[in-house]
């Protein structure tokens, strides 16, 4: 078994009209064993800008909290807020440091600008190569099943609630047809003046 | 002992030829065989891509006359087209020796049929269909004929083109290229058919002599030496074997890789 | 990781179950003999050493969706291997009676093989019993003929479409060895796993509040069965070209035919 789906994660994000979503499931697991329902894999690290980290839990969290303390340094240096493409670069870079060790994490990007708040989505793989698609991106162990999903349901130009709506349903029928993701989603929803975070019950088994 | 460090193992050249040493039959004995299995076929004299491609009122096969031993052109004048019978052709890539034997027992079935004196003979779909079969138990018994054939057929008014291979896939296209050709020829014969669907002969037969030539430039296994066999409502005719000029003149540009 | 790649004897998961339950004359076949033909290292000299592998992937989607007066089965028609498209007229689909469509995919050798063994079957019964076989025997057959080579599988993935005795629409599906069960709707073959959760979300309107479960209209049916497979070559390599769609009624077998991306 591959070291990307010993945990098991469904990451999505998408883009909207002015705005951006983003959603994980809620599962940890060991293999084929849940140990619990409330992980966190979507880190908030701006106002209108998080971050998507599905693979192996333990780099999750590493990742998380080494991306969070180079953000620190980057506002502290530059006394502003982090553009979501500079953000992308400094996470690939991350990743790219390890190159023949990597992170087992694919991540996710979704913000605003915090200037001019255009929505911005982007993923990468395990070792930083980054894409930056105009509609929706994928990652996890059942990217697959994401891919059927999003490829159906998405459409330009979807308001908040409509988005929502669309990645809610992606992220969970998808990962209902995955064994070692699910359990639950979070979903958030990245307006110019607010952020939306709903949390889902989905099938529990 | 210090040459031990630098990967130095007391042979000239590891896995390579051995200078002065007697000439020995490759394949096979130079890496150790792996489990017990006994069935597998190495395929030793082989031949590259095989094309097809149907045009109005027939289809022709064509195929290069070289026989490779490994990177050694060994044979030059092989044939790898053959007539099955009078609305019928096939044209073999792949190991010679099965090539040959296939066209033994397809010869032998041929005269076994005309014997019977009905006045029926073999439609090209019937002797696709009994390839497949040949080709798919061979497989299933772990004792393949390493090989891709092409068929080519006019009956009824209806050209017939068809592939089958060692595994037993099988399938109908309007063209067909086989092994190397199937990147760099397919292409090209999808195209040229794709601009003018309704080909004549004579178009078709310049068409695959082009990628013929194509392929000889650039596949290492191919040879500037063709057979074309041509079946039409006229009946089967194999062509003598043709060359396509060639023009090297500006291989000294190609550079990087001396 | 967890993309797709292309497809390789060892790196699918099934097949290597199949090769490991395979023995030759009582020897088990070793794991090294099955490789596919790779590069060899360079410098390697004489015919290049070549192994073989009874199997290949030649990819192709089917989908089938019951109704209550009907059955609709889908398929691609693109037969491909490795990089390459051998053709882009070769549906998946197999007429097996005036009431029963196999979609059928996988191992193309095994296919042909396969159906044509069902074809002489269902011929056989036909003029054994002077009837044709209804739909729930045919699945009953299929799930025997693939059971029969449970240690050499056919590399296939069937779905079966057709009427039962009542008239109504049902979809059998099977694994590749025999294992299969009635139901509503199935998606197999390559671009399953897209297809597969959207068919709960839309039919079996899973993760919907508040709906009622409406039988689905013939003609919503074969809406979505053209947008998922749209959806579908849109990311896999492996379907594309064209979608062939049976809709079986108690009047017969309609068929009709959609373009489908061809890159």
């Amino acid at each position: 078994m591959s070291i990307m789906s010993y945990n098991g994660a469904a990451i999505i994000a998408m883009v909207g009209k002015d705005c951006v979503a983003i959603a994980a499931d809620r599962r940890f697991g060991v293999q084929a064993q849940t140990v619990s329902m409330d992980f966190q894999k979507i880190f908030q690290m701006g106002d209108r800008l998080f971050l998507g980290l599905p693979g192996l839990a333990t780099d999750v969290q590493t990742v998380s909290n080494r991306m969070k303390f180079r953000l620190n340094l980057y506002e502290l240096r530059e006394a502003r807020q982090v553009k979501p493409k500079t953000f992308l670069s400094m996470v690939s870079n991350l990743l790219y440091e390890r190159r023949f060790g990597p992170y087992f994490v694919e991540p996710v990007v979704a913000g605003l600008d915090p200037k001019t708040f255009e929505p911005f989505i982007a993923s990468c793989d395990l070792i930083g190569c980054p894409m930056i698609p105009e509609d929706f991106v994928v990652s996890g162990t059942c990217s697959e099943q994401m891919y059927g999903m999003c490829e159906s349901l998405w459409e330009p130009n979807l308001e908040p609630d409509d988005l929502f709506e669309t990645i809610s349903q992606a992220l969970l029928n998808a990962a209902d047809r995955d064994a070692v993701s699910g359990w639950g989603a979070v979903v958030h929803v990245i307006e110019k003046d607010k952020v939306t975070t709903r949390t889902l019950k989905g099938r529990m088994d | 002992m210090a040459a031990e460090h630098f990967g130095f193992s007391g042979e000239l050249w590891g896995n390579g030829p051995s200078p002065g040493g007697f000439y020995s039959t490759p394949g096979g004995t130079t890496t150790p065989q792996h489990g017990p299995t006994k069935h597998t076929l190495h395929p030793m004299t082989m031949g590259t891509s095989v094309l097809g491609v149907k045009f109005d009122g027939g289809v022709v096969v064509a195929a290069d006359m070289l026989g490779s031993y490994g990177s050694l052109a060994r044979y030059r004048n092989i044939s790898r087209v053959m007539k099955v019978n009078n609305t019928t052709v096939l044209a073999g890539a792949g190991d010679y020796a099965d090539y040959q034997f296939l066209k033994e027992v397809l010869d032998q079935k041929i005269i076994d049929d005309e014997l019977l004196g009905d006045g029926h003979s073999f439609s090209p779909k019937a002797i696709f269909s009994w390839l497949t079969r040949v080709m798919y138990n061979r497989r299933t018994r772990f004792n393949p004929l390493w090989n891709q054939v092409v068929i080519g057929g006019f009956n009824n008014g209806e050209p017939f083109l068809g592939y089958v291979d060692k595994i037993g896939v099988a399938y109908e296209a309007p063209t067909i290229a086989t092994g190397m050709g199937a990147y760099m020829a397919q292409p090209l014969l999808r195209d040229a058919l794709e601009k003018k669907p309704n080909m004549s002969q004579s178009e078709a037969l310049e068409l695959l002599e082009r990628c013929l030539k194509v392929l000889f430039y650039r596949d290492a296994r191919s040879f500037n030496k063709f057979e074309f066999a041509i079946v039409t409502a006229a009946g089967v005719e194999i062509l003598q074997p043709r060359s396509a000029e060639a023009n090297w003149s500006i291989a000294h540009l190609i550079k990087g890789y001396e | 990781m967890g993309k797709k790649t292309l497809w390789k004897p060892e790196s699918d998961f099934f097949l290597q179950q199949i090769l490991q339950n395979i023995s030759v004359e009582g020897g088990n076949m070793a794991q090294p003999g099955v490789q596919m033909q790779g590069p060899e290292p360079y410098g390697a000299h004489g015919p290049r050493q070549q192994y073989f592998s009874p199997y290949s992937w030649n990819g192709g989607t089917v989908l089938a969706i019951a109704g209550e007066d009907y059955a609709v089965l889908a398929c691609d028609a693109r037969l491909s291997e490795y990089f390459s498209i051998l053709s882009r007229d070769s549906p998946k689909r197999y007429k097996l009676t005036d009431m029963t469509v196999l979609g059928c995919c996988g191992f193309h050798g095994d296919v042909l093989t396969l159906t044509k063994m069902l074809d002489a079957r269902l011929k056989n019964y036909k003029h054994e019993h002077n009837k044709t076989m209804s739909c729930k025997s045919i699945a009953a057959m299929l799930s025997t003929v693939l059971y029969y080579r449970r240690f050499f599988p056919y590399y296939t993935y069937n779905i079966l479409a057709g009427l039962d005795e009542e008239g109504k629409g049902c979809v059998y599906s099977f694994d590749p060895i025999g294992s299969y069960e009635r139901e509503v709707y199935r998606a197999g073959g390559s671009a399953s796993a897209l297809l597969q959760p959207l068919l709960d979300n839309q039919i079996g309107m899973k993760n919907m509040q508040g709906v009622q479960r409406l039988p689905v209209p013939k003609e919503k049916a074969v809406a979505l069965v053209k947008d998922v497979f749209i959806s579908a070559a849109e990311r896999d390599i492996y379907t594309g070209d064209q979608i062939i769609i049976n809709v079986i009624t108690k009047d017969g077998i309609q068929e009709e035919s959609f373009p489908l991306r061809r890159d």
